[in-house]
């Protein structure tokens, strides 16, 4: 027995020893024909948006055309997961050489020194005319750029024609106080008083910085802004005021006075396009939705409506950018790729596959407008739209989240109906949570 | 037969330690060495890490990391989010461990009773022990549907209005509940059925004989022996139901969903404190104290039993 085991042994370690061996042949050769094959240059792409991967596979092909020693590699993820993986990966050195993000987090990288300032010849190009003053100011900070838009989240209104005709309502709202009365005409109940047809989908359930988001698209046309910077740079709440007294009180309305929404039933982008609702405020992305899920709807797109008549009309506006790793070890190859990707061919390449829209100047819309005419307010938006973004500051997320938590709990609330000093004590009381994150931050001041 | 085991064990100890053999001893603790550093690596370092970053103020991004003393725990005590996911997470804790104990005894009687059907029924009730807690909580969406949920759908049969299961704020914390207490009856109905599979019948044979009915049987031979299980039960369900988590974040997730404030729970605000404020000192804090009370309700539930093992002793 013993010595047929170790006889077995014996034979083991040397197949083991053959295998190894083998396995090591193979592997060096595999190396050296992996290494002969494989490009001289890979740079690894991190993106928050999965829906851009073809698009992104898209642009890296036509670059390795002209740069075959390039080649791209690519890892999605929801953009709350990528947010987390940077955070990690990029003060770690184990992050990617290109990655697409939003100010809330680019601008910790920046203040932690973990970004470059644009290189002379990117910061030229960002420069040159190729997007507007808003873009170039809003990559600025400091007197330095950093990064190149890449998309830009812009929101317009959503209308379906079809329930408009229905309802006898000709055009589409350019007020708020006509935005409700269309809205009353063509919300509609069940026998047993079930809200089945919303007039407009506003954002009233769920948690998240999406609730506040959409409260600005109606507190920016009152005149209010969430956070406000003073002369001398710091900041405090902008809407414990009339402004967001009205936006509040508008939205208690919808709910509960005037009901043209209720938070049971069907919402957003799924709801405009299965014919739910006749109204929402939302990007361009909801294109491409309505494309796939009711290509059929007949529909159109319009700036969200001013406050009233002598008001401005509002926009709001999220740029993202593309932004190159400071601990990347490609940075030349990085830029120059990130250059490519936001040529005008590749921006009209954008907002064809994936409905977001690209700001880039220089750009040939007619095809896609041909073809979608829905895309004019975002690609050609009115010149008489004030534009207004997301201040670029570190606390800002917490501001929208911390408010979004309160905020479906007010529209709903049987108080606030009817009841102006309730409505204002709340407006307080939200206005109170933005101050409280400032002054935590240390940024809080009103002079 | 056990009180001999113990002896042999006593006498195993005795001769070990007393001939002096540590050999055996520091073989022991070669061999356990390797697990007891993972242990320590993987288990009890983010602990600590977690203790000393409570002191600390941290945005992941930035190397520095100052320290503050006690700043993040005064903070915690008078963040109104805490004080509710705290309250919630109490409610949830409760409620779930209770009903989830409650429904599970009597299934597990019901099942420990010999019948071919038993192993069906087992499996049947297991089976959202091992179903993956996302597809479930998604399923869970559905079934909550103002419109169109099959559970509105079954109350609408017997005259019961729509209810607005995630969307209205008083009820959607009771809706997680219900999912929570499905989840885990299983886990339980196991757990328990073991221990009362494990009693010996002599003793229920000599209560009938004695003139015990069935439910006298129970109430003074079952339920007695069954208390180590149900401790058991108790602690491990406590600890799960403090941990709630997933099913509140794919539950909030959206425009059809449950309002965040609704059902904040502890696990669900120190995600949202580390991983989207990214204040991961101040979630660190909140972490510790999540720790603590769950340790403190764990010492409770054992002193509790205890002393009900003294008193019944």
């Amino acid at each position: 027995m013993r010595t047929r085991k170790s006889k077995s042994v014996g034979i083991d370690r040397r197949a083991a020893l053959k295998v190894a061996a083998g396995a090591g042949i193979a592997a060096a050769g595999g190396v050296a024909f992996s290494r002969k094959a494989r490009a001289a240059t890979t740079l690894t792409i991190w993106t928050g948006f999965p829906e851009l991967v073809p698009y992104y596979k898209s642009v890296a092909d036509a670059y390795a055309k002209t740069k075959p020693d390039v080649t791209v590699t690519l890892l999605s993820s929801s953009l709350r997961e990528m947010e987390q993986k940077l955070s990690a990966a990029i003060p770690t050195g184990t992050g990617p050489d290109i990655f697409d993000i939003g100010s809330g987090i680019s601008i910790k990288f920046i203040e932690a020194g973990l970004l470059d300032p644009n290189p002379a010849d990117v910061d030229t190009y960002l420069k040159s005319g190729a997007w507007n003053k808003f873009t170039v100011d809003w990559f600025t900070q400091k007197g330095k750029t950093h990064g190149l838009p890449l998309l830009e989240g812009r929101a317009a209104m959503f209308y379906n024609k079809a329930m408009f005709k229905e309802a006898g309502v000709a055009n589409p709202p350019t007020t708020f106080g006509e935005l409700m009365e269309a809205a009353k005409k063509i919300t509609k109940f069940d026998a047993t008083g079930k809200m089945t047809r919303a007039g407009i989908s506003m954002r009233l359930s769920g948690q998240g910085s999406g609730i506040t988001e959409k409260f600005r698209m109606v507190l920016e046309p009152a005149g209010g802004q969430l956070i406000r910077q003073t002369a001398s740079g710091k900041w405090h709440n902008g809407f414990d005021n009339d402004a967001g007294r009205k936006a509040l009180q508008f939205y208690v309305d919808v709910v509960q006075k005037d009901k043209v929404d209720d938070p049971k039933i069907p919402h957003d982008a799924d709801a405009f396009a299965n014919q739910h609702a006749a109204m929402l405020f939302r990007e361009a992305w909801v294109i491409g939705e309505i494309k796939k899920k009711n290509p059929s709807l007949d529909y159109g797109v319009v700036p969200i409506p001013r406050w009233d008549a002598s008001s401005p009309y509002k926009g709001i506006v999220q740029p993202w950018g593309m932004y190159v790793n400071g601990k990347s070890r490609q940075k030349p190859a990085s830029w120059d790729f990130v250059k490519f990707l936001t040529q005008p061919q590749n921006a009209y390449q954008l907002t064809a596959m994936t409905g977001w829209v690209s700001r880039r100047e220089g750009v040939d819309w007619g095809p896609l407008l041909k073809e979608t005419p829905q895309f004019e307010v975002f690609v050609k938006p009115p010149a008489n739209i004030e534009l207004f973004a997301d201040p670029i500051l570190g606390p800002w997320d917490e501001i929208q989240t911390r408010i979004a938590d309160r905020l479906p709990g007010m529209f709903i609330d049987p108080a606030l109906n009817n009841n102006p000093a309730k409505v204002a004590e709340a407006v307080k009381s939200l206005a109170t949570i933005a101050d409280n994150i400032l002054k935590q931050a240390g940024i809080y001041g009103t002079t | 037969m056990v009180g001999r085991l113990v002896d042999a064990s006593n006498v195993w100890a005795r001769d070990t330690f007393s001939r002096g053999n540590w050999r055996l001893i520091l073989f022991c603790y070669i061999v356990l060495a390797p697990v007891l550093a993972l242990f320590g690596y993987v288990r009890m370092g983010p602990i600590v890490s977690s203790l000393v970053l409570s002191f600390h103020k941290w945005d992941l991004i930035n190397p520095i990391k100052p320290f503050i003393g006690w700043s993040n725990y005064a903070e915690l005590l008078e963040d109104d989010n805490f004080w509710l996911s705290l309250k919630n997470t109490a409610i949830y804790a409760l409620l779930t461990v209770t009903l989830s104990t409650l429904l599970a005894v009597p299934l597990a009687v019901f099942l420990a009773a010999k019948s071919r059907l038993s192993a069906v029924y087992q499996t049947i009730y297991f089976l959202p022990v091992i179903t993956p807690m996302v597809p479930m909580s998604i399923a869970w969406k559905w079934i909550y549907d103002y419109n169109h949920g099959i559970l509105n759908y079954v109350l609408s049969l017997i005259g019961i209005p729509a209810v607005a299961w995630l969307t209205d704020p008083g009820i959607a914390l009771y809706a997680l509940i219900i999912m929570g207490v499905w989840k885990v009856i299983g886990y339980n109905m196991i757990l328990l059925l073991v221990g009362i599979r494990n009693i010996p019948s002599t003793y229920v044979e000599a209560a009938a004989i004695d003139g015990a009915g069935g439910w006298q049987r129970f109430r003074y031979v079952t339920l007695p022996l069954l208390k180590p299980i149900l401790l058991y039960v108790l602690v491990t369900s406590s600890i799960n139901a403090f941990n709630v988590f997933t099913q509140v974040y794919v539950m909030t997730l959206g425009s059809q969903s449950a309002p965040g404030q609704a059902v904040r729970v502890l696990v669900f605000d120190i995600y949202q404190n580390a991983f989207q404020y990214f204040r991961f000192g101040y979630a660190s804090a909140e972490a510790v104290m999540l720790t603590m009370i769950v340790l403190g309700f764990t010492l409770i539930q054992f002193r509790i039993a205890r002393n009900k093992e003294g008193q019944d002793g």
